[in-house]
């Protein structure tokens, strides 16, 4: 049985401008295309990539879609799964625990406050606007992913680990012909 | 400096042996007696064929690991000269199946059939930990029937890097008509 790894999508920290035009992308195309003009939103901007600064670096970070996901296998009320190569939260079975954004060792869980079609969604039986916990989905409804469409500068890129052992076995291959030595 | 095995294109004939050696080294011999559509095989090396070239390869087990460096769960650590992954504290992240520079390690599933919360196969991190559990030393090595894999020590690259030293400066001495 052959298994191939999720897609994930990775930042050249080397182009990254810092713009946050991914971040931007990201909450218009999870929003139904919100944000895609100015004085559109009318609710906080939450995008599902974080931009990362730290020293000279400043690059966006989000979610690598681990295998053994520790998120989805801490998730007590079932509502993190996999979906055509992707692991995704179901909003609506979230219960806030944050045992994902704990056991996540990139960062790249949030919880936020929950709106639909701008308005904030209470919870039941509580007077506070439910939350739920958020993350990276890949953009499996749409083509393509946001983030990497909207970044000026190619500085995203959409990983395929098959195809990238492929070439990089291929040039290990012709290394091993020019070091036959010893 | 750590060791590493490494194959020779000239000798390779492409045959596989050293992935089988490979697998049956870590999981046994049951492995022949198991129904191969359900087994994962999963081997630590992999031959590859180009058009001009044949040869396995494998983790260099670099002085300065990316994989062990990039691991966010620090599972990828150094024993007995070889670069090891803790498999059973892999989240199968990938980070070091991106850093590795070689395609070294891959992200399979889990040979003993371990299933995750929601019913998926458990997957780790596979890469060559150079057989530093058995005796006998690298298995690709001993299987190999043309021999071409060889273990390379730290003294094996030190005394090829002298013997060429030696031989440049008899060249270099020959040129100036010594």
């Amino acid at each position: 049985m052959m298994m191939d790894s999720s897609s994930f999508v990775a930042a050249d920290s080397s182009r990254c401008t810092g713009c946050r035009a991914c971040e931007v992308a990201c909450f218009a195309a999870h929003n139904g295309g919100l944000g895609y003009t100015v004085g559109t939103v009318g609710v906080p901007v939450t995008a599902r990539l974080y931009l990362t600064r730290v020293g000279n670096l400043c690059m966006p970070v989000q979610c690598r879609h681990c295998e053994n996901s520790p998120c989805l296998n801490s998730c007590t009320a079932g509502a993190i799964r996999r979906e055509e190569g992707s692991i995704v939260i179901e909003e609506a079975a979230c219960i806030g625990c944050k045992n994902c954004m704990m056991a996540c060792p990139f960062g790249a869980i949030e919880l936020v406050p929950v709106y639909r079609e701008g308005r904030r969604i209470m919870q039941q039986g509580g007077g506070e606007q439910r939350k739920t916990a958020h993350k990276c989905d890949l953009c499996i409804k749409n083509d393509g992913q946001a983030c990497i469409e909207a970044c000026p500068n190619q500085a995203l890129v959409l990983v395929n680990p098959k195809e990238d052992l492929k070439e990089k076995r291929r040039q290990a291959a012709m290394a091993l012909a020019l070091t036959k030595g010893v | 400096m750590n060791h590493f095995v490494k194959g020779n294109p000239d000798l390779c004939i492409g045959c596989r042996t050293c992935m089988i050696g490979c697998v049956v080294a870590h999981e046994g011999l049951h492995i022949f007696e198991v129904d191969p559509d359900s087994y994962n095989f999963n081997p630590k090396l992999s031959v590859i064929k180009t058009a001009a070239i044949t040869v396995p390869v494998q983790c260099k087990h670099c002085e300065n690991p990316a994989c062990m460096a990039v691991c966010p769960e620090k599972c990828i650590h150094l024993e007995k000269d070889a670069v090891v992954v803790d498999t059973d504290r892999c989240i199968g992240c990938k980070t070091c199946v991106m850093a590795c520079p070689y395609g070294a390690i891959e992200i399979v599933p889990d040979s003993r059939n371990r299933v995750q919360i929601d019913g998926s196969p458990r997957m780790i991190a596979n890469k060559c930990d150079l057989c530093i559990h058995s005796k006998r030393g690298p298995e690709c090595v001993r299987v190999c029937p043309t021999e071409a894999l060889t273990l390379v020590t730290e003294e094996d690259l030190e005394k090829e890097a002298a013997d060429k030293r030696i031989a440049a400066a008899k060249a270099l001495a020959e040129m100036n008509g010594a």
